[in-house]
């Protein structure tokens, strides 16, 4: 079984990225609280502000991430101005290398100060929603009644361009995805159950998914702050480090990605109904 | 003498097998001994040789004779195909050769967007999440029909795009759901 580090930068924007968007859920949250109640209960109040709250949490990570990348953006960018690859005996190179390694840990410890808040805010969220999931998708609705609501929900929202695309299957940074699932709630004024569906589990899934990356960073944190302890006195820069800057820069600020949103619906034309007595 | 009685032996010989020849002809008609599946291009004709076909003796063969005239409808993909299988599988529940919900689940299957793979009549999770993998496995195979059915045949694109996302949408929706609903006893 292969030993996750905090070097692998891959794992490290799958927990950055989680991270950035919780901050969209915000919004969200404001609207969904309206008068107009949906059929299902999938976000009641508790929930929100469960949302709202790991949100928050993730804002306030995401400002002190941003914040250090910045700077080592600049380190980086000065490292290689200075010709510094291929040549890390040299004294300024050293300094800067040092510098790099010292916003690198930085960088850890925010993510070490904040880790414990995230997780405890992400677990909560996860378990409300599992529990709203449950009970009124799992327990009063049978498939056949489910996909009927998500049917409905189709009809209902003819315009498709505001729909979300769904998880792990869009190539759609999550961010982007969030952004969506912004502008679906906003514009639903709570009657969109099915889509709700959707944004619900798949939120729910993400911060499985967040919550479990959370737990392994935190239990690697401290071993890779020690390696990079280490890397310091030596004056290095692994790169692992640069590739971990250089994606989370990606998701932060937005550089990079590109966006393959999902196969779009053909050119939108007036269509006869269905009327065959057939159909179910 | 004996010349005659000879000519009038073969005679009575000659039309007692032609009366025989008539009289099996006409209880198996050639068409339907043959089964034969319809040819062509031209859907209406072939639907009505089906027709004649699945009433004359080859109704055990619908499947083949329902998947011949999909694939003659394939020929000239249009809207109005659609329509015409509606109505033939109409007829055949006239006919008693499907029941009526036969005749839904199979035009749901090919032409309709929901999936019949998902009827049940219990709840997610005590009903599907066992068998979620089941489901979906079947779910892929209905949209495979709808593929043929409202692409291939019907040139129907919005409604094949409905049909896709809603795989899409239910696998993602059931994949939650499941795993709320905890793990299978």
């Amino acid at each position: 079984m292969k030993t996750l580090t905090i070097h692998d930068w891959k794992y490290r924007l799958k927990l950055v990225s989680r991270l950035v968007t919780a901050c969209l859920l915000v919004t969200p949250a404001a609207v969904q609280a309206s008068p107009q109640a949906p059929t299902i209960q999938l976000f009641p109040t508790t929930v929100l502000e469960e949302i709202k709250h790991t949100g928050d949490v993730a804002a306030q990570m995401e400002t002190g991430l941003q914040t250090v990348i910045g700077r080592l953006d600049e380190q980086q960018k000065l490292y290689v101005e200075s010709k510094c690859e291929g040549n890390e005996g040299d004294p300024g190179c050293e300094r800067i290398a040092r510098q790099m390694g010292k916003s690198y840990l930085e960088m850890l410890t925010i993510m070490g100060d904040r880790l414990p808040e995230m997780e405890t805010a992400v677990n909560n969220t996860s378990a409300s929603l599992r529990k709203r999931l449950r009970s009124e998708l799992g327990q009063k609705k049978t498939s056949w009644t489910l996909q009927e609501m998500l049917v409905d929900a189709q009809s209902d929202n003819a315009d498709k361009a505001g729909r979300p695309a769904l998880r792990g299957r869009s190539g759609m940074r999550l961010s982007d995805r969030f952004h969506q699932y912004y502008r679906l709630v906003a514009r639903s004024g709570g009657e969109v159950n099915s889509s709700l569906a959707v944004i619900a589990s798949d939120i729910y899934l993400d911060m499985q998914e967040t919550s479990g990356l959370i737990a392994r960073t935190r239990d690697e944190i401290s071993r890779a702050t020690l390696m990079e302890q280490l890397n310091q006195s030596f004056g290095t820069i692994t790169p692992e480090m640069q590739e971990v800057v250089a994606g989370v820069k990606s998701i932060l600020f937005g550089e990079d990605e590109a966006l393959m949103p999902m196969t779009a619906p053909p050119a939108s034309q007036p269509e006869p109904v269905d009327e065959s007595p057939l159909n179910l | 003498m004996n010349k005659a009685t000879t000519s009038t032996v073969t005679a009575a010989l000659a039309a007692a097998t032609l009366a025989a020849i008539l009289t099996a002809c006409n209880a198996n008609p050639p068409r339907a001994t043959a089964c034969s599946l319809p040819e062509g291009t031209d859907l209406d004709r072939a639907i009505s040789a089906a027709r004649f076909d699945l009433t004359t003796g080859c109704e055990q063969q619908f499947d083949q004779y329902f998947q011949r005239l999909l694939t003659i409808a394939e020929g000239d993909p249009k809207k109005d195909n659609k329509a015409a299988f509606s109505e033939f599988l109409i007829w055949a529940n006239e006919e008693g050769l499907l029941s009526k919900r036969q005749a839904r689940e199979l035009y749901t299957r090919y032409f309709g967007v929901k999936y019949v793979s998902l009827i049940s009549d219990y709840s997610v999770c005590a009903q599907t999440c066992p068998r979620r993998d089941e489901v979906m496995r079947e779910m892929n195979k209905e949209l495979v029909n709808k593929e043929q059915g409202l692409l291939k045949v019907s040139a129907d694109r919005r409604e094949y795009y409905r049909a896709n996302r809603l795989f899409q949408e239910t696998e993602l929706v059931l994949e939650a759901t499941c795993e709320a609903c905890g793990p299978v006893e």
